[in-house]
This record gives C-alpha cells, structure tokens and sequence, in this order.
C-alpha cells in the first residue's frame, strides 16, 4: 500500500507542471473574458443608460447578474476546459507510453519494483483520476473567485444576485461538467472511467503482443463500446413499445458496465504480471 | 542460485531462445557470451520477468521470480531506467524510497568511486556517465544477485576501466553476477563461468579457470572455436 502510494506520488509529480499549465490557463482565459465582456457591458450601459443588450427573456430585470455573465463568455469559458479535456485525453496514452520511449525507459524500473505490478496500473489509473477531479475542484473554486471578480466589475445598482447553479445552467459545458443531478454525475463519470479501463487494457494488450496488439487493443476497445452501448440502443430506454421497462434496462446496462470495468481491470493486471515486453 | 531450465521463447516466428539452461551461484562471475541476436539480453530480460517465455522455469534461490525477487537482484540493463528530469540524488532517493536492500552508504561511496555529481540531470548524461550511474542504481542495493547486460557497450577505454574496476573491488563482494558483453578481453580474467549462447542455445558452458589449468586456452580461444565454427 505504501508503495502504491508513492507511486502514485511520483505520477502526480511528473505530470504538475501541466496540471498546473492547464490550471493557470483556465484561470487567465475565464477570468480575462469575464472582466473583459462584463465591463464591455457595464460601460454599454452607462452609454446608454439602460441595459439594452441584456437579454430580456433570460434576464427580466435588465440588471447583469453572474449567470448573465456566465452565459455570455460560455465559449471563452468552454476553451481551456476542452483543452484540458483533450489533453487529459492524450495523457491517458502517454502516462504508459512515455516509459517506454526515449533514451532512458523507466518501464524496466517501474516493473522491477519489489511490489505488486498491479499497483503500477493502479496508481496510473488514481492519478488520472485525481488529474480530472483536481481539475473539476479547480474550476469550482475559481467560480466563487470569479463571482467576485465580476462583482467588483459591475457596479451594486447594475447587478442583481444569481446562485451558482444558475451560472452552471447558463452554460452548455458546465452542464455537462458539473451535473447537478446526482445520478448524471455517476453516470457520466462513471463511464469515463469506464472508457479509461478499457483503454488501458488496449495500451498493455498493445505493449505485451505489439504489432498484433494493435488489432487486439482495438477489437477489444470495439467489443467493450459495443457491450456498453447495445443494451441501450438496442433494449429500447424509455421507448413506449419496449420490451422491458426502463428500471430492467438501466439494471442490465449496469451490469454490463461492471462486467466490462472488471474484465478490464483483471485483463490489464494478468497482462501486466505474465505477458508484458520491454 | 539462478537456476534457468529448458527456456524457450518464440518470437515473430522466430526461436529466440531454444532450450536454454545454466545455473550461476553466489560469489561466481558468470559471462553470456555470443554473438549478436543470440538471445543474451532475452535471457536477462526473462530472469526479470520483462519478457515472457513459453516454456522453461526460472527459480532465485529455489523460488520462482516475484516481487520479492526484485530485493534480491539487481538488473543493470543496458539503458538508464530513471526518468530523464530527475536529478541523479533524485533518482538515488526513488531507489531508496522503493528498495528494502537499497543501501545508501554503499550509494555514496559508487558515486565517489565513479566521481559523479549528485546534482547533475539525468537526461544531461553522455552514454559513459549514465552506464557508470546505471552500475550505482545496479549495485548499492545488498542484493544477492546482479544482472548486467552489456555493461561496457560504448564507453570509452579509460571509463571500461573504471567499470572493470568494480569486479575486482570489494562493491561486487559476494554475489553472484550475470553479466552479458561482447568486450570479453576486458574482464575475460575477472569471470569465473562462460555460458556461450548461438542461436537461442546453450553451446557450450564451462569453467574458465579449469578450461585455461587444463586446455590452456582462453575464453576467447573456446568463443573462436564453437561461434565461428
């Protein structure tokens, strides 16, 4: 356990400088494009003397509120989270790949470590983990620093107050990011953790049989997005002339997703301990 | 003891290695020697569990290779296995956080005997620095084995000196080395045992000290013989 830790240690502290990257990104952009779009308005306003361009169905009041603000810079907003998303994406690749390449190949190291190889897989799959809560927990807590930043931006008499799920419902990406539905939550990352399992699978089936595992890695990646998807295309999920009822489907769906995380994991660990080559 | 039986590995349809045996005991410098693609490095590779075999039994002191395995023996490959950014006290303190056996006392002394500075990057390393870190990473645990392969290869003369100076210290002591190279000449007189690899097959595995008493020929002269012939 201790040197799973450790491990998971040294993995967080390799990837810190683009953790960190990515952070101070997504801080400058959203920060930049809320002062900048909510001082455009407030000095429209002034101009004008009403706010004209405020959008009267969403925003009755014609005072600017933090949603407002959150709903108009949505696509500044969007940036460096897609970038972190993509990024991430990458990463899922390169946490196995980049010990293997280049001069020096730590793979030779991490395999020979007097503990379990399973906790090499573990402590790539927590880090990876703990790189997108870290970054979802940034993001919540750049909002309430953002609200106050917008805040001393607009003027008192041209703001109204809005909670913080109305600037999280004002944005198409934070909807998706930050579900404030439970069930949509553990839905959502449940199978993205779903989906990093199984690519990890695929990278060690890859590095254990190399040529031929690139045609193991991707029929295996096809069978588990087949598994994952049939019961819910082809079960019918709340489709009036379906066989099942919803409760049947949601249960079989599930089923299958622990079905596919487990094969995954005891895949990538028997991988790890009989087949894997330097 | 190493004690390796009857490995066989095919690969790309290929036998790479076929049948291979030997056993190398503590205290005794054992040498694979043979040509290239003979299958030495697999060999290595295999007793480390970096390779998988599809027959044949590998066994450290009667054990089969596990975790444990890795607390007694070192593996000194032929790259550097610390990641690049890494300072070389940063690599030191990974190894120490990992290993049981790591002794950093020993640690030190390497460093002074091979005159590197701690603060140095690794990715900053020419090949001769990082073989002789390698051979720090390789030999400051107390293990009671140590794998080496290709230690020598393209270092310069007066650093294959420095590393041949290893065996004859006391930083070997009493474990028992396997080594592969192709630069026998050099520590030809420091080896105790040569396995002679051709082919993923064992070829010939004698004493070198009887095989000088009682053939009065050299490792060389045997390697001339049954490679070439």
């Amino acid at each position: 356990m201790n040197r799973y830790f450790k491990l998971v240690h040294l993995e967080v502290y390799r990837f810190r400088y683009i953790l960190f990257g990515l952070m101070a990104v997504t801080a400058i952009v959203q920060i930049a494009a809320l002062l900048w779009v909510s001082r455009n308005e407030v000095a429209q306003i002034q101009a004008e003397g009403v706010a004209a361009n405020v959008n009267r169905v969403l925003f009755p009041d014609e005072k600017l509120s933090f949603a407002w603000a959150i709903f108009s810079t949505q696509r500044w907003f969007a940036l460096p989270i897609l970038l972190s998303i993509a990024t991430l994406g990458l990463y899922v690749f390169l946490i196995w790949y980049r010990d293997w390449l280049g001069r020096d190949t730590f793979i030779y190291r991490l395999l020979t470590l007097p503990t379990a190889r399973r906790n090499i897989f573990l402590s790539k799959l927590t880090a990876i983990l703990l790189f997108v809560f870290g970054l979802i927990s940034f993001q919540l807590a750049l909002l309430p620093i953002e609200r106050i930043l917008f805040n001393m931006a607009v003027a008192p008499d041209l703001r109204e107050p809005s909670p913080f799920t109305d600037a999280i419902l004002a944005s198409q990406v934070f909807k998706r990011l930050l579900p404030l539905d439970r069930t949509q939550f553990l839905v959502s990352y449940g199978f993205g953790i779903i989906a990093v399992l199984a690519v990890f699978a695929a990278i060690l089936l890859e590095r254990s049989y190399r040529r031929t595992g690139i045609l193991y890695g991707f029929v295996y990646l096809a069978a588990c997005a087949v598994a994952v998807l049939y019961p819910l295309y082809a079960l019918g999920l709340n489709q009036a002339d379906a066989y099942l009822y919803p409760e049947e489907v949601i249960a079989i769906e599930l089923a299958v997703c622990l079905v596919v995380a487990a094969a995954s994991i005891w895949l990538s660990w028997r991988l790890l301990a009989k087949k894997i080559t330097v | 003891m190493i004690e390796v039986a009857n490995l066989r590995k095919r690969y790309r349809r290929r036998n790479v290695l076929n049948g291979v045996s030997f056993a190398v005991e503590k205290g005794q410098i054992a040498c694979l020697i043979g040509l290239n693609g003979a299958g030495k490095s697999t060999v290595l590779k295999a007793i480390m569990g970096l390779t998988p075999v599809q027959e044949g039994t590998i066994r450290i002191d009667g054990r089969p290779v596990g975790k444990e395995t890795y607390e007694k023996v070192s593996y000194i490959p032929d790259r550097l296995t610390v990641p690049p950014y890494m300072k070389l006290w940063e690599g030191l303190r990974f190894m120490q956080d990992f290993y049981r056996s790591w002794n950093p006392e020993r640690a030190r002394e390497l460093m002074a005997f091979f005159g590197l500075d701690a603060q140095e990057r690794v990715g900053n390393l020419s090949k001769g620095t990082a073989a002789k870190f390698n051979l720090v990473l390789g030999l400051a645990p107390d293990s009671d084995y140590v794998l080496m392969d290709e230690p020598f290869s393209g270092i310069d003369l007066f650093s294959r000196e420095n590393l041949a100076g290893i065996f004859s210290s006391g930083l070997i002591g009493s474990r028992g080395v396997l080594l592969t190279t192709h630069e026998v000449d050099e520590i030809e007189r420091l080896i105790d045992k040569a396995i002679l690899l051709r082919g993923g097959t064992v070829v010939r595995s004698f004493d070198c000290e009887r095989v000088r008493d009682e053939e009065g020929k050299s490792v060389v002269d045997v390697m001339r013989e049954v490679l070439l012939a």
